[in-house]
């Protein structure tokens, strides 16, 4: 098939509000100026870009929803991109390429309990099937979530967190590596956590997303608790320039974790010698 | 098979016809022992038996740096850009114009490259027989001596005159035909076509692997793990790109753009980058994919030698030589390396 | 940073050469002024004023009263940006600190070398913080602009890291070590595009020395290239003085 459709062309969109989350961490709210929905599924990634300083991926943390079509990404200062995009104005234009990749096969959860771990920015995603998961409720089985943070500062999203826990259908578990003085619960690294929750291994599916280290140590622990490779789902993190497969940067052996990634099946990257 | 003789007088006037059609690259010494494709103007002289053309092809369908968008900062519009001269290379040896179909597949797979297309549907590509062997070749024994598709004329010289000229496409025939009818082919040349691929192929047999090609993927992956190979080997690795940037199959690539001097349009571009750079796997915040030389050392060879055959059925080498040549820590020979992982465990495979 | 930034050059020992090469943006330059306030650049213009927000800094450190002088810009300054290779990485200044202080000075001031305070040339983030470096000797003029709009668009521009090689195989170059010449590239910091080389000479270093550069390894290139060690310690030290002890 030949056409003269580029990849490369972004879309508009504009910036509808933001919010700060912590001291460098922001989520923000766009609408395509197409008035069309992103269509995307949760775990997918797009390209965000801000012309004259660049462009660059990031994971889109709302759920897909058919009541309006706004959608949300939750940025850290780490960059320039990111830090162009925390000195928008609500009503500035952005680029917008995608939505790209793999993404947590919902359809495949229905009737399953579900384990979530996030390590720090990676609730950011994980929030994106979460939240659907919470939209279709009756559709899921028991849910957990284990949140692990850095600090207390570090902590995202704390109000939403805070109301969720208070739900009866849903375990919420957080924990600190660091604490201050005020922090009064869990500390230590996430998977202290692992002890504490009870769930069916036979019926439970398991999506983590933290740092690169993280992952290890979690697909352990539910090993340990008999959950087979096949229902581990993980999100991971490398950097997409192209989006489509062709600039070779996000290659994990031989698989592009743009187009394969960035949502896998564990069992589909045990192999992989540069995956974990 | 279709195949006409051309003699070599002719070739200056189908030169000529050409270029006033397209822009013509031929092959030239450019210095003692070093050749490249050069746009033909009538003074250029053609080394018809040239033995590598020192930098690769794919920088005519996929330039070094090339624009890809174009923005507007105040009104947030970007559109494509998609430049393709028209162009024909003439003079392109077997084991080229295969990594330029490997390079039309991988453009093509799941989202397809529009820039290169556009580029390469712009191309003819005409073959030529080499005659001569780089002494860092070894193509003979990766599959690309021969190829049976990529190209629109391919071109053996039968003698110090004439030419034996296979056609492989309409537009090739037609264009061999521009200044008029041109002579069909004897058994007695095609037989003499046939005996000079023969010759080099004898020739180039001399640099081979110790082994069928086809294994390449076994072995390398079996070696994937043996960490003290791939960190003695990438020792006095640079780091500095130079096999990947010369390979003509290798077409990784960086984005980057510049605001106009106004700040108010500007454009994005592609550049070539590489694997064996340090910062290539890098993500945001500093962490690092392939941190050391020896995993990035090691991931070129498993591309080259499982990945790219894993998409396509074929290795990512085509055996040209040129990294070989390009590295100056001399650790970039993929026969001396699959060969030496051959050494080592032929008995397992 | 405010909308309309202002910009102040200063030098230290140098030639002057990068800001000539800013200069010789000619007419370029004013499109890059409408967004600039240039307050203080001596090779325009001969007004000058002491409030800026990015200061570019050219030249080496070479004398004790020089440091109270670049950390006073410092202080003003919200961004310093240093420009050219004695700015970045000492430059050729650094090759007197291959020779003994009383030999150099004795060289240079003779006679009144006793009136003349000088000490190990160094380049300027040897003594103040610098955000950002504009590599070169001298420094190319587009990547100058580059890196100023990059700057007004909220953004530090940083150079490649990867050595010169890179933009040698892209200009299309021979490699000079097959031509049997003794070539920096293969160690040096990229972003020049390789403009030496494409002209017919070698590469001599003046981006000093790439982040990740592997010198061992390039010694052993030399060596096998059947450099001698002498060869290329001429080489070294013409740029890279301030990187390596023991050049």
């Amino acid at each position: 098939m030949k056409s003269d459709f580029s990849h490369y062309v972004p879309r508009p969109a504009t910036l509808v509000a933001k919010k700060e989350l912590n001291e460098l961490v922001t989520l923000f709210e766009f609408v395509l100026d197409s008035g069309k929905p992103l269509a995307h599924r949760p775990g997918q990634f797009i390209q965000v870009s801000i012309y004259g300083v660049g462009e660059a991926p990031f994971s889109v943390s709302s759920p897909p929803r058919t009541d309006h079509n706004n959608f949300e990404l939750v940025v850290r200062r780490i960059g320039s991109v990111t830090n162009s995009l925390h000195a928008l104005q609500t009503g500035a234009k952005i680029g917008i390429r995608g939505p790209y990749g793999s993404y947590f096969p919902m359809q495949k959860f229905v009737g399953q309990d579900f384990l979530f771990v996030a390590g720090g920015l990676g609730y950011i995603p994980i929030r994106s099937v979460l939240h659907y998961m919470l939209r279709h409720r009756d559709e899921f089985g028991e849910i957990t979530v284990l949140v692990g943070t850095r600090n207390p500062q570090e902590r995202i999203f704390t109000d939403q967190l805070a109301e969720i826990s208070r739900r009866k259908d849903v375990q919420v578990l957080e924990t600190v590596d660091v604490p201050d003085d005020k922090w009064k619960g869990n500390v230590g690294v996430i998977t202290t956590l692992f002890p504490k929750i009870r769930i069916n291994t036979d019926t439970t599916s398991v999506a983590t997303i933290g740092p690169p280290v993280m992952y290890k140590f979690v697909i352990q622990e539910c090993t340990r608790l008999g959950i087979p490779q096949n229902r581990i789902y993980l999100s991971l993190e490398r950097h997409m320039k192209c989006g489509v497969g062709k600039c070779g940067h996000c290659q994990i052996n031989g698989v592009n974790c743009c187009l394969d990634g960035p949502v896998f099946c564990y069992t589909d990257i045990a192999g992989l010698g540069e995956a974990l | 098979m279709i195949a006409y003789t051309i003699y070599l007088p002719q070739t200056r006037e189908l030169l000529k016809n050409w270029a006033t059609e397209l822009n013509v690259y031929v092959p030239t010494m450019v210095e003692d022992g070093f050749y490249e494709f050069r746009p033909w103007n009538g003074q250029v002289e053609i080394a018809w038996d040239y033995d590598l053309c020192y930098t690769t092809l794919k920088r005519f369908f996929l330039p070094p740096r090339e624009e890809i968008i174009s923005f507007d900062m105040k009104k947030y519009a970007a559109s494509p850009v998609i430049e393709a001269p028209k162009q024909l290379l003439f003079g392109v040896h077997p084991y080229d114009i295969k990594a330029i179909n490997q390079l039309d597949q991988l453009m093509e797979m799941d989202n397809p490259d529009v820039n290169y297309q556009a580029r390469r549907d712009n191309t003819l590509i005409f073959g030529l027989e080499p005659v001569h062997v780089a002494e860092t070749a070894f193509w003979s024994s990766m599959g690309a001596a021969s190829v049976d598709f990529g190209y629109d004329l391919y071109w053996t010289r039968i003698s110090p005159g004439a030419f034996f000229v296979q056609v492989g496409s309409a537009r090739g025939e037609e264009m061999l035909k521009v200044g008029g009818p041109v002579e069909k082919s004897s058994v007695a040349q095609k037989e003499a076509a046939r005996r000079a691929h023969l010759k080099v192929l004898a020739e180039a047999q001399k640099h081979s692997l110790k082994y069928d090609w086809q294994k390449t993927p076994e072995l390398v992956n079996k070696f994937f793990n043996n960490q003290v190979f791939w960190r003695e080997r990438s020792q006095t690795c640079l780091s500095c790109g130079s096999c990947v940037l010369v390979c003509p199959t290798c077409y990784c690539f960086d984005v980057k753009e510049e605001a106009d001097d106004l700040l108010q349009k500007g454009s994005r571009y592609r550049q070539w980058d590489g694997c064996m750079l340090k910062g290539f796997a890098e993500i945001a915040g500093g962490h690092n994919f392939r941190e050391t030389a020896w995993e990035r050392y090691r991931h070129r060879y498993m591309r080259k030698g499982k990945y790219i055959y894993d998409k396509l059925g074929e290795l990512g080498c085509i055996g040209c030589g040129r990294c070989v040549k390009a590295c100056t820590a001399r650790i970039a020979n993929p026969r001396a390396v699959y060969n030496e992982i051959w050494e080592a465990i032929k008995n397992e495979v | 940073m405010p909308a309309k930034p202002k910009v102040a050059f200063f030098d230290f020992a140098g030639c002057e050469g990068d800001q000539l090469q800013v200069a010789n943006l000619e007419e370029r330059l004013l499109d890059l002024v409408s967004h600039i306030d240039i307050v203080r650049f001596r090779e325009i213009k001969t007004e000058k004023r002491d409030n800026y927000d990015i200061a570019f800094v050219e030249g080496s450190i070479t004398r004790p009263e020089d440091e109270p002088r670049i950390r006073e810009i410092r202080e003003n300054a919200k961004i310093l940006v240093a420009i050219g290779a004695c700015a970045t990485i000492g430059g050729i200044n650094c090759l007197k600190n291959f020779i003994n202080e009383s030999e150099y000075k004795a060289t240079v001031y003779g006679d009144f070398s006793r009136w003349y305070s000088t000490y190990a040339a160094r380049p300027v983030s040897a003594v103040v913080k610098v955000d950002m470096d504009i590599h070169g000797c001298p420094i190319d003029k587009n990547e100058f602009a580059r890196a100023v709009k990059e700057l007004l668009l909220g953004k530090i521009y940083s150079p490649p890291k990867y050595p010169v090689c890179v933009e040698c195989k892209m200009a299309g170059n021979i490699c000079r070590f097959e031509q049997g010449r003794l070539c920096l590239g293969i160690v040096t910091r990229a972003g020049c595009g390789a403009c030496c080389v494409n002209e017919g000479s070698v590469c001599w270093g003046c981006r000093g020395i790439a982040p990740d550069a592997n010198m061992d390894a390039a010694g052993q290139v030399m060596d096998e290239h059947g450099f001698t060690w002498l060869e290329a310690q001429d080489h070294l030290r013409l740029y890279f003085g301030c990187n390596i002890n023991k050049l």
